[in-house]
């Protein structure tokens, strides 16, 4: 049997209508779930002040637009703070260089957020596109 | 000694051997030579393509050499194929080698992989309209999540006599990434949508990392039992590597123990595409609905994350739709490659992997709800 028919007396339709319903419905909840996770840590962190909070119910304070939010929650030093940590490591590499060397070093000598931090030095134009996926270190 | 001799000719592989021996044979060598000079996914393709040449050499039938001679040696190395042990044992060594922090820092990038997956269920319906039997048609259309391991797993549970040409079909698309995945993305995409910058992930600390395949287990498990070989023993690989107590067991996993799955898989495969066997219509007909499941899934991706951008705030670049297939790593690698060429400080390779991570997470659950439909 071939054709609609086939999709038809084969209950075609229903399961690839329930099998995308479900892995679709299932993916939604698992990222859900997972976008909540360091929320559910931070509360879990931080109950005593959250505990707290509740009992004495302090004003509310405005967030301060500052660097480190555009980072998400991190707290990451300045860009100069960075290019003096970074500048020895990119010494000990050949220019021009791949940024995965430059994780690779960072990672090594135990930099805190190597991609962040590679991503803000390349921002601030410290680590220069060759345009062919290599860099230069372009200290002004 | 006129008989012995004429005896023993008669039965080399060069008197016993048809056209479709050489047929075969080609295919291996091509395999071969995509693997090692291309270095089109050398890991799968090596293996595979000597299986080939191994599995086509003619032999006389009776003597227990053959893949599909009971008592063989390499029949005895396929079962780890047709009862799924060397799927769940590679996907342990993937679990163990992934880092989910991308995915973890964006999850609304597990709705492309999500997406991808209707490649999947398009070819289903495409396969029952060419009047494959609904086991095999759940079989082919599984090539659609671009996972190897998968395929082989689900064809092993519900279609084993098709173990070859789907498999064959599923790597094969899998390192042809580079020229199927780019033109789609091109076609799909307009280039302001190609420049469309990520803004950076944020950092994950090493509790979530730990929660993660925890709660992938159970929710994804929960939802479809029928997954747990595989993503019970990709999210055990996670969790040893992530656990950091356990660090001999993780670096165990991801180095020898999927390396030895990986050679014994690739290369039992390879042999089982003996050519009396592997070169029947239904072969061609398994590879043609495999490219198009392929297609599929990589334009729905493309297409969802275009959908997406009309409600985000912060849009996202739909090429990384296409990474939403489960060939890890090679479609986030297409994707970053793009990215670059339309701008060279346009990096998405870890946004892609977030896609591609939960490709691989979708398309074991699809391989679960497709044989929990016909069991």
């Amino acid at each position: 049997m071939f054709g609609l028919e086939n999709i038809t007396n084969n209950n075609g339709w229903a399961i690839a209508a329930a099998g995308a319903s479900i892995v679709f419905s299932g993916l939604v909840v698992l990222s859900f779930v997972i976008s909540q996770i360091h929320r559910l840590l931070q509360i879990w962190e931080d109950r005593q002040r959250v505990i707290s909070r509740f009992k004495q119910q302090p004003a509310a304070v405005e967030p301060q637009e500052t660097v480190e939010m555009k980072y998400g929650e991190q707290r990451l030093p300045s860009v100069e703070k960075l290019v003096e940590a970074y500048k020895p490591l990119i010494e000990e590499l050949e220019e021009p260089f791949k940024l995965s060397q430059v994780f690779e070093i960072a990672n090594k000598n135990d930099m805190p957020h190597p991609h962040l931090s590679i991503q803000r030095l390349q921002e601030a134009g410290i680590l220069a596109a060759q345009g062919d996926g290599t860099f230069t270190w372009n200290e002004y | 000694m006129f008989d012995l001799l004429f005896q023993f000719l008669v039965n080399t592989g060069y008197y016993l051997a048809d056209y479709r021996n050489y047929i075969m044979l080609v295919v291996g060598c091509i395999f071969l030579y995509l693997g090692t000079a291309k270095k089109y996914e050398p890991l799968l393709l090596v293996p595979i393509g000597f299986g080939i040449l191994v599995g086509n050499i003619p032999f006389f039938k009776g003597f227990g050499i053959g893949i599909y001679e009971p008592n063989s040696v390499l029949h005895y190395l396929y079962f780890g194929v047709t009862t799924g042990v060397y799927p769940s044992i590679v996907f342990m060594g993937l679990g163990a080698m992934t880092d989910f922090s991308s995915l973890l820092a964006q999850p609304k990038l597990m709705l492309l992989g999500a997406a991808a997956q209707m490649g999947i269920y398009f070819t289903l319906l495409g396969a029952l309209f060419f009047g494959f039997a609904p086991k095999e048609a759940a079989s082919i259309a599984i090539i659609g999540g671009a996972d190897g391991p998968t395929s082989i797993f689900l064809t092993a549970k519900l279609a084993p006599h098709l173990i070859g040409p789907i498999a064959i079909a599923a790597y094969s698309y899998m390192a042809l990434i580079p020229v199927i995945q780019p033109p789609i993305m091109r076609l799909l995409t307009t280039k302001k949508e190609r420049l469309i910058k990520m803004p950076p992930a944020r950092a994950v600390s090493k509790k979530e990392l730990m929660i993660f395949p925890v709660a992938g287990v159970l929710l994804c498990c929960f939802l479809a039992p029928t997954a747990l070989p595989l993503l019970g023993m990709l999210f055990l690989g996670n969790f040893l590597k992530e656990c950091g107590v356990v660090n001999r067991l993780a670096n165990t996993a991801q180095s020898a123990i999927i390396d030895t799955a990986t050679i014994f898989l690739g290369f039992t495969v390879g042999c089982s595409t003996q050519a009396d066997v592997f070169l029947t219509p239904k072969s061609l007909g398994i590879f043609f609905l495999g490219a198009v499941a392929f297609s599929i899934a990589t334009a729905s991706g493309l297409i969802f994350a275009k959908i997406m951008n009309l409600f985000l705030k912060e849009k996202i670049n739909p090429l990384l739709g296409a990474a939403g297939v489960s060939a890890v790593p090679g479609s986030a690698r297409e994707v970053h490659l793009m990215g670059l060429k339309e701008d060279p400080n346009n990096f998405l390779l870890m946004h892609g992997m977030a896609c591609n991570s939960s490709g691989v997470i979708g398309s074991a659950i699809c391989a679960g709800i497709l044989w929990s439909f016909f069991i």
